[in-house]
């Protein structure tokens, strides 16, 4: 798949919400984005002369005229450094394009009722959904998990819509009496749910213990790839090894080196940048492969994972 | 493309229904190979390919006024051929501008858009149609938003919402069906409405195809071919009207083959729709008489081969039994078994005479 060139953009407004979310407002230069559905994520391309990033986040914003999105992000200093570039360098002006768009986190439209349950930056895609689903006048609740002193940039964010549907717990949510809220639910109820490892396994655990199906159970593992030891991919039909540094993904370094390899949420979530391995052993660190797929170590999500041996031969 | 701008042409009795040169070459003749079995024939919609046909987002031919006027007949006669469902809204003016957007762009001499804000105004000049309107307010239009654009281009449309890990056939508008039901078929997942396909749920093709479509992106849109068989230029072979078109399956002979017997080809596109997170597939049907496919060599020959050797279950589920026959027996002296080119050109810049034409 040939990478489109992208729409070109300029960072046009920063506002600090926490000392480490921090939202950024991105201005289309000459063409209009494209119209983006609530729950979308957009992958961004941004960087300097000594290293170039393409990061996805969640679009909690756009306006209708297609000239502005907003994304929050999150500073991740333990990551691969795209966060903490946004973070540290980025300011009015600072180019970034918009590489792609696509939606791994939509509502069911045909359900009568949506609770919506974010910790930390997990808010991002409900706030686009919160805001959809009021204007449509679909029936919804939101509950919101973030430590005290960030409490107070939370309700500026979700000022806008009305306080009964809307709950910012400053606890965390076995403290909030939120298993109690979700038994209460009827069965109509879809279940939505976006945030840190230990809220999502959380949640996961809630939901199966109550008795919520699979089917109206959704979540969104966001997730910064990390980086790790480096390695050797060899590219088992032309023989070419490139090398993965510790401070990037595989699929950066296949690019990196003109290789036009398949991809599309970058963080581990989607799939479709799963290649085939052929010799040594992959460190997994998807949430798409199952328990059986990640133990056969035949197949490899490159956005996120890396490698465990030396060298990583791909079907490629 | 020369597009006629009145409607002289009848795809309905009596038939009138005539192909110049131009509409002959740029028919997506849907046989790469010499035989001919179901696959993930699925390749991006770019807009560039082996036929004409594929240039466009949406192909505008000749065929373009009768095709709106025969769509509008049927949709007079049973209205229920067009059918959205509520949480299809935000589709709906998804389509409006994808729609009004590519044939602005790629056909200004037909269609023009202005867009100031949200207001909108809209120009075909090939149905003499002029629209101001406010982009999502359905009052400011004079019909449902998808229904309006629907009826003014060729082929048929449907809307497909994603949840549960599937697409739900949840809206659409079909008038040239090669006998499938949208009102039987709405509200399906995506194996339900393939469920009387026969053999491809077994090769693993439906659960391939929706992998894939699950995650097809926006703006990288992508196209396939799909074929069958109908007898006379009948755009509508719905099995609303089987009563009406069936029995002219039975009307074939060696003396007719040539100008009854049509390849009905669709040119199948499916795109992400950015708003509602819906996929778009399009439906454009090219239905070329014997007649016309016997003025190119490659495509005579390949037809031959494709329909002689036919999978039978495949010929049964398509309708071709009655006359798949009379066909292979008409183009047989034509083909001198000489080896063609793989892949679906034409391998010709201009259509021979081989027939002469009927009076």
């Amino acid at each position: 798949m040939v990478e489109r060139s992208g729409y070109p953009a300029v960072i046009a407004e920063v506002e600090v919400l926490t000392p480490t979310l921090r939202k950024f407002v991105i201005a289309a230069q000459g063409t209009r984005f494209p119209a983006v559905s609530a729950g979308s994520h957009v992958v961004l391309g941004f960087g300097d002369a000594s290293r170039r990033y393409k990061n996805a986040y969640s679009v909690v914003s756009a306006t209708p005229d297609g000239r502005e999105l907003s994304v929050i992000v999150r500073r991740a200093p333990q990551s691969r450094g795209g966060s903490v570039f946004l973070h540290d360098q980025a300011q009015d002006g600072t180019p970034v394009t918009v590489l792609s768009s696509a939606n791994l986190f939509p509502v069911v439209k045909t359900a009568r009722r949506h609770l919506m349950l974010s910790a930390g930056v997990g808010i991002t895609p409900f706030l686009a959904h919160a805001r959809a689903l009021e204007a449509e006048g679909a029936d919804y609740t939101l509950h919101h998990f973030c430590r005290p002193e960030e409490k107070p940039a939370f309700e500026a964010l979700l000022a806008t819509l009305p306080p009964g549907r809307i709950f910012i717990h400053d606890r965390p949510p076995e403290d909030a009496g939120m298993k109690e809220r979700m038994a209460a639910e009827g069965i109509a109820t879809h279940l939505y749910f976006c945030g840190p490892e230990g809220f999502m396994g959380w949640v996961e655990q809630a939901a199966d213990a109550l008795g919520f199906v699979a089917a109206k159970v959704h979540s969104e593992h966001f997730f910064v790839p990390e980086g790790g030891r480096p390695f050797t991919a060899v590219l088992a039909r032309s023989g070419e090894r490139i090398e993965v540094a510790g401070d990037e993904t595989l699929l950066e370094a296949l690019e990196r080196s003109g290789v036009d390899a398949p991809c599309m949420c970058r963080g581990g979530a989607c799939g479709a940048c799963a290649l085939e391995v052929l010799d040594g052993v992959p460190e997994h660190r998807d949430h798409v492969l199952s328990e059986q797929e990640k133990a056969e170590g035949r197949t490899i999500l490159t956005c996120v994972s890396r490698a465990r041996t030396d060298t990583l031969t791909l079907n490629l | 493309m020369t597009v006629q701008t009145s409607a002289r042409e009848s795809y309905h009795p009596p038939y009138q229904v005539t192909n110049s040169a131009e509409t002959i070459m740029r028919f997506p003749f849907p046989f790469p190979e010499d035989t001919y079995m179901y696959s993930m024939n699925v390749e991006p919609h770019v807009r560039s390919g082996p036929v004409a046909a594929m240039h466009h987002t949406f192909d505008i031919d000749e065929h373009y006024v009768a095709e709106c006027a025969e769509k509008a007949r049927i949709l007079e006669q049973d209205p229920k051929r067009c059918i959205v469902l509520p949480h299809m809204r935000e589709a709906e003016w998804d389509f409006v501008e994808f729609a009004m957007t590519c044939l602005s762009e790629q056909y200004p001499q037909h269609f023009s858009l202005r867009r100031e804000g949200q207001d909108w105004h809209w120009v075909n000049r090939l149905l003499g149609y002029e629209q101001s309107f406010v982009f999502g307010d359905a009052t400011t239009l004079p019909l449902p938003p998808f229904e309006y654009m629907a009826r003014q281009m060729q082929g048929d449309f449907t809307l497909h919402d994603q949840r549960e890990d599937d697409l739900w056939m949840d809206g659409g508008m079909v008038t040239s069906q090669a006998d499938w039901s949208l009102k039987f078929d709405l509200g399906m997942s995506f194996r339900q409405w393939h469920a009387p396909v026969p053999k491809a749920a077994e090769m693993g093709v439906f659960d391939r195809g929706l992998r894939f479509l699950l995650m097809l992106q926006p703006g990288k849109p992508v196209r396939r071919l799909n074929w069958t068989m109908t007898i006379n230029p009948r755009l509508d072979t719905s099995p609303e009207n089987f009563m009406v078109w069936g029995p002219d399956r039975a009307s074939v002979t060696p003396e007719n083959v040539a100008d009854k017997v049509h390849l009905r080809v669709e040119l199948q596109t499916l795109y992400r729709m950015p708003r509602s997170n819906a996929i778009l597939f399009s439906i454009r049907c090219y239905l070329m008489p014997v007649r016309d496919i016997m003025r190119v060599s490659k495509w005579r020959r390949r037809l031959h081969r494709v329909l002689r050797d036919l999978d039978p279950a495949l010929s049964s589920y398509k309708g071709l039994d009655l006359y798949r026959q009379t066909v292979v027996d008409f183009l047989a002296p034509y083909d001198d078994g000489a080896p063609l080119s793989s892949g679906i050109q034409p391998d010709a810049d201009q259509p021979e005479s081989v027939l002469a034409s009927v009076a």
